[in-house]
Order: structure tokens, then sequence, then C-alpha cells
């Protein structure tokens, strides 16, 4: 997700969860601080990163998926150490190859990161299944994890970018946009993932009955309490659009003909775009062409300025280089 | 594939040389890093719709890109890889928005045309600030700067050992490639079958060399942490403290004025 979707006081709310359960993952990695080193979560983090890198083929398509990783590393390291180890790996993505943006770094941990270490894997992975699992098993609970790890954090997506009143795509639309596609990428990730840890459980079985040993009641019962909860959220969500929009299907098409009403989807980003307006000295001002002309002619001047600057310092450097070797 | 891996190698080297070659010229980070997410939270808090207002930000990447020498086109050119993904939610705007925006000439731009170009603008802008921050600073000079602004040790730890041994494992891996290639007759693509145990592999030898590395740091006294080991590399000068307070002036009139208002 990058910076250019989200609002101001979306991106700092995802900041702030993102630093929270960040916080936590550490309190609770301090406890468990003999089962897990420093040295053994920034290897899995190096070789997620790596893991990233080559693609497989996805048969009938003609297209090639990657791993994510999340379910992988939860199930070596345990959710919350894996929580820390996928989050870092996305703050390098975005500091060393700028991808993903700044200001969208808590709300990418919250999609990317806790949707799979911290909901998908105790919801679903853990009650689920049990090492040493036979191949089907492995392979259908991991692409369930991975669907439910990935479809919630597009939803998350959905509602960061509608909270933040970037887009104009009414909320049922984008999410029937993107949930598909996210069913896609969880199940050549499921696949992955199961294929994997099908290959670790042959070879080095240990690996995965270390976190199997941390598995206690309270996980079932987080469980059910968790499908309970997601239950009435969904049931919430689901309840308000069915009072505003009766027909999901026929008020998309109204939009797409032309007479937009998007009064009820969009009172959210109303609210937020308010704000944003409120905080303006001067909301009203005009919009007007000559306004937008003279910011590109002030900014090409400043890019002809900075051009020659840079060209001057580089000068300046080779000519004190070439000094010194003189000298020399 | 193969692109992929290896550009993500050069990425790395190219990242290592900017951390080694970090002049002392260049700012302090963390009075980079503190400019840099004023500079974004002012940003995104621009609503969508003032366009011109919006366009006035694109005075930070360049003078700050003349003022830390790193060329504004490289930076340009760069932040350009943004645009799919924007487009791909912003495109839906013209579509759905028809409300009348402004008036070029005798032409009427739509607001959802206006928003989209506002999105696009803003995703350049801030990912030109993001990129002037990584090449001046490095991603270590980084990690230090989180350290300076109390950002737990556990997390900075973590990010300079994910940050270190990526580059070892990037290279075991193009290993790794490259030796079934050879094997390949030629076939390039790695089918699901392939792929799981050759990730398998890579994954029991990180397992390995992570016991391994514990072993060695215990072993030269590793307590929980990496050590600052420069004495204070990144002082705080009276010129950070300019820096930082200039840009947070500028930020603030850009934000609360309305220098567009110039050219009417």
């Amino acid at each position: 997700m990058a910076d250019a979707l989200l609002s101001t006081p979306v991106a700092l709310a995802g900041a702030g969860i993102a630093a929270t359960l960040l916080g936590v993952a550490g309190a609770k990695i301090k406890k468990n601080a003999d089962d897990i080193n420093p040295a053994l979560m920034g290897v899995m983090g190096a070789f997620v990163f790596a893991a990233q890198m080559v693609n497989f083929s996805i048969p009938g398509t003609g297209s090639s998926g990657h791993i994510v990783g999340g379910i992988l590393l939860a199930s070596v390291l345990g959710p919350w150490a894996a929580f820390v180890t996928l989050s870092s790996v996305l703050i390098i993505q975005c500091l060393v190859f700028a991808d993903g943006g700044l200001m969208a770094l808590g709300c990418n941990i919250i999609n990317m990161a806790a949707m799979s270490t911290l909901v998908a894997y105790p919801l679903v992975f853990r009650p689920l299944l049990r090492f040493p699992a036979k191949l089907w098993k492995l392979m259908a609970v991991s692409c369930l994890a991975s669907v439910v790890g990935l479809e919630a954090g597009a939803l998350c997506v959905v509602a960061e970018t509608e909270l933040s009143g970037v887009t104009a795509l009414p909320t049922a639309d984008f999410a029937m946009l993107m949930l598909p596609i996210h069913l896609a990428i969880g199940l050549g990730e499921g696949i992955a993932t199961g294929m994997v840890l099908y290959f670790v459980q042959r070879t080095r079985p240990a690996l995965l009955v270390r976190e199997e040993g941390r598995r206690t009641a309270k996980s079932i019962k987080a469980t059910v309490w968790g499908f309970g909860i997601a239950a009435l959220v969904i049931a919430t969500v689901i309840a308000s659009f069915a009072s505003s929009d009766p027909d999901g299907l026929e008020w998309s098409i109204m939009n797409i003909t032309g007479s937009t009403d998007l009064e009820s989807v969009g009172t959210v980003a109303e609210a937020a775009r308010n704000v944003q307006n409120s905080t303006a000295l001067m909301p009203d001002y005009d919009n007007s062409l000559s306004g937008i002309v003279g910011a590109v002619v002030v900014l090409a001047l400043l890019w002809a300025f900075s051009a020659l600057i840079t060209r001057h310092r580089s000068k300046k450097a080779a000519a004190v280089v070439s000094n010194t070797d003189n000298k020399k | 594939m193969a692109d992929k891996l290896e550009k993500g190698i050069n990425t790395y080297s190219a990242s290592e040389c900017q951390t080694a070659s970090r002049s002392t010229a260049a700012r302090n980070p963390v009075a980079l890093l503190s400019v840099t997410l004023l500079y974004l939270v002012t940003l995104l808090s621009v609503p969508l719709d003032h366009l011109a207002a919006l366009l006035w930000f694109g005075i930070y990447p360049l003078i700050c890109s003349a003022y830390l020498g790193i060329p504004f086109s490289r930076i340009f050119v760069k932040s350009m890889a943004v645009i799919p993904f924007i487009a791909l939610i912003g495109i839906f705007n013209p579509w759905f928005d028809r409300a009348p925006g402004i008036r070029m000439g005798g032409y009427e731009l739509s607001h959802g045309w206006l928003t989209f170009i506002s999105i696009t603008v803003r995703g350049l802008y801030a990912l030109q600030a993001l990129l002037l921050l990584t090449s001046a600073c490095g991603f270590i000079g980084m990690c230090r700067a989180m350290r300076r602004v109390h950002v737990p040790a556990f997390l900075t730890t973590q990010l300079e050992m994910v940050y270190r041994y990526g580059r070892l494992l990037l290279e075991e891996l193009q290993q790794m490639r490259r030796a079934r290639m050879a094997r390949g007759y030629g076939r390039r693509s790695f089918s699901v079958g392939m792929w799981g145990p050759m990730i398998g592999q890579l994954f029991i030898r990180s397992i390995d060399r992570a016991q391994r590395v514990h072993q060695a740091m215990l072993c030269r006294g590793f307590r929980g942490t990496i050590p600052d080991w420069q004495q204070n590399p990144y002082r705080w000068s009276a010129n950070d403290t300019a820096f930082t307070a200039v840009w947070i002036l500028v930020f603030l009139l850009l934000r609360f004025l309305s220098p567009q208002l110039l050219f009417h």
C-alpha cells in the first residue's frame, strides 16, 4: 500500500496500532527468550526476504507467484516472534527497496504481518493442524489459513482506503474487486507454504514440534472467542450495508450508469474530508488553472536550479579528488 | 525471476555503498527522518481536490536533493515506479466521480480526474521524500537514528540482523538457482513441486546458520542487542536544528497559506 492512498489520521492510527502490537510482541519475546533468539529471528527474516525473490510458476495460468511467509514463520517461531520478523522484512522493503510508503508502513504491517501471524495462524492454522500431518491435510490447512490471512489483509486495505476518502469506488465494489484477487493469491501462498512445511516435516520434524509444544488449551479458547467476535463484526458490517442498500448489485449498476448516489457509502469518507477541510485556514480557495500553472512553472525552475547545483557540486568533488591524487 | 533476484542483490549492494560512503556533509539521520515524517504528515493532510496547493509540496524533494547532492532526475525516475500501484485504485475515481472539477480553457476536468491526478502527485512526492531519506542516510544510519529516538532495541537489532543476513541468503539462493539452471536443460521457471524442496533446503540451511550465529554471538558476549559501538557518530549540531526548523516552517506555510494565490 502506498502513502498516496491514505489520509494522515488513518496513517497515524495504523502506525499507532502497529507500534502497540510490536510493543506487545517485544514483551512476549522477552518472556520466551530461551526458545527464540535474535539470531534465529534475524536469519528467518532474511530467509523470507530471499525466498520472496524466487517465483514459482502457477500451473495453467502462465503467471507466477512468491511466498509471503507469515504462516511458515509462525509455525517455527510462534505468532508473536513471526509478527516481529515479518514486520522487520516489511520495514526493510520500505527503507531499502522503497517498496510501500513510510506513512503507510503501520497499515502495511497490520495488513500483511498481523493478519497472517496474529489472526490466521492462531485462529485457523494452529487449531486445525497437528504435526506430523499428512500431505493433503497440510496443504488444505495451509491454503485455508493463507486465504484467511490474505482476505483479512485485503479487507483492511479496503477499510483503510475508504476511511481515507481517497477512492470514489463504493466500498462493496472495492471489496468485490480485492477479494477474488486475494483468494487466488492466498491459494498460491497456501500451496507454497504447504510444500515448504511438508519438506521440513520430512527432513527436520523437530523444528515444527517445538512451536507445537507451546500449544495450550488457551489457544482453543482464543479460537472460539476470535471466531465469535469476527462473526459479530462481520454481521454488524453486513447489517449496516443491508439497511442502507437493499440490493448491492442494483445500486452498483446505478452508479456505473451515471446516476451516482454515494451518500451511504461515502459517509465515513465525507466525515474524514470534513475534518481535513476544517484544519485548513483557507479551505474554499480557488483551485484555478493559473494556480496550477504557477506551481508547475516554479517547480520546473527549481528542478533546473537543483540540477545546476548538483552538477556544480560533483565537479567540485571531482576537482578535489584529482588535486589529492596530484599531490600524492 | 533471475532478474528479480539479481536486482535484489544489486539494490542491496547500492544500499551498502550508501551506508559506507555516507559523507559528513549529509544531514543527521534523526533530523532527516523527522523532517521526512513531518513532510509526509502535512502532504497527506492536504485535501485531494486542492491540486494547486498539493503541487507546491514538490519544492521539498527538489531543494533537498540539491542540498544533499543527490541528482533529482535519478530520484524522479525511481519514483515513477509507484504510479502503477496508485493507478490501480485511483483510476476508478474518474469513472465514479463525474462532478465538475476545474475549468481549463474551454475544457472542464471532472472532480474524479482531479482527485486521480492529486493521488498520483502525492504518491510521487511521498516516494521521492522516502528515496531522499534512504539515499542520504543508508539503512544502518536509519537504524541508529531509530535507536536515538528510543525505538526498542529488540526491533533495531532485528532490523540490523535481517539486513545483514539478507545479503548472504540472497547470494546463497543465487548459487542454488544457478545450480538448478545448469541442470535444467534450458528450463528457467520453477514448478511448485521443485520450488518447495529448494526453498525448504534454504529454510533448513538458514535455521542451521542461525544456530551457529547465535552460538558465536554468545561466545563474544552478546546480551540481546547489538551494541552501538561507534561513539555518538551523529552528533546533533546547530545546522541540524536550523535544517529542521526551516523545513517545519516551510511545511506549515505550504499547508496553512496558499502560495498558488500569488499567481492570480
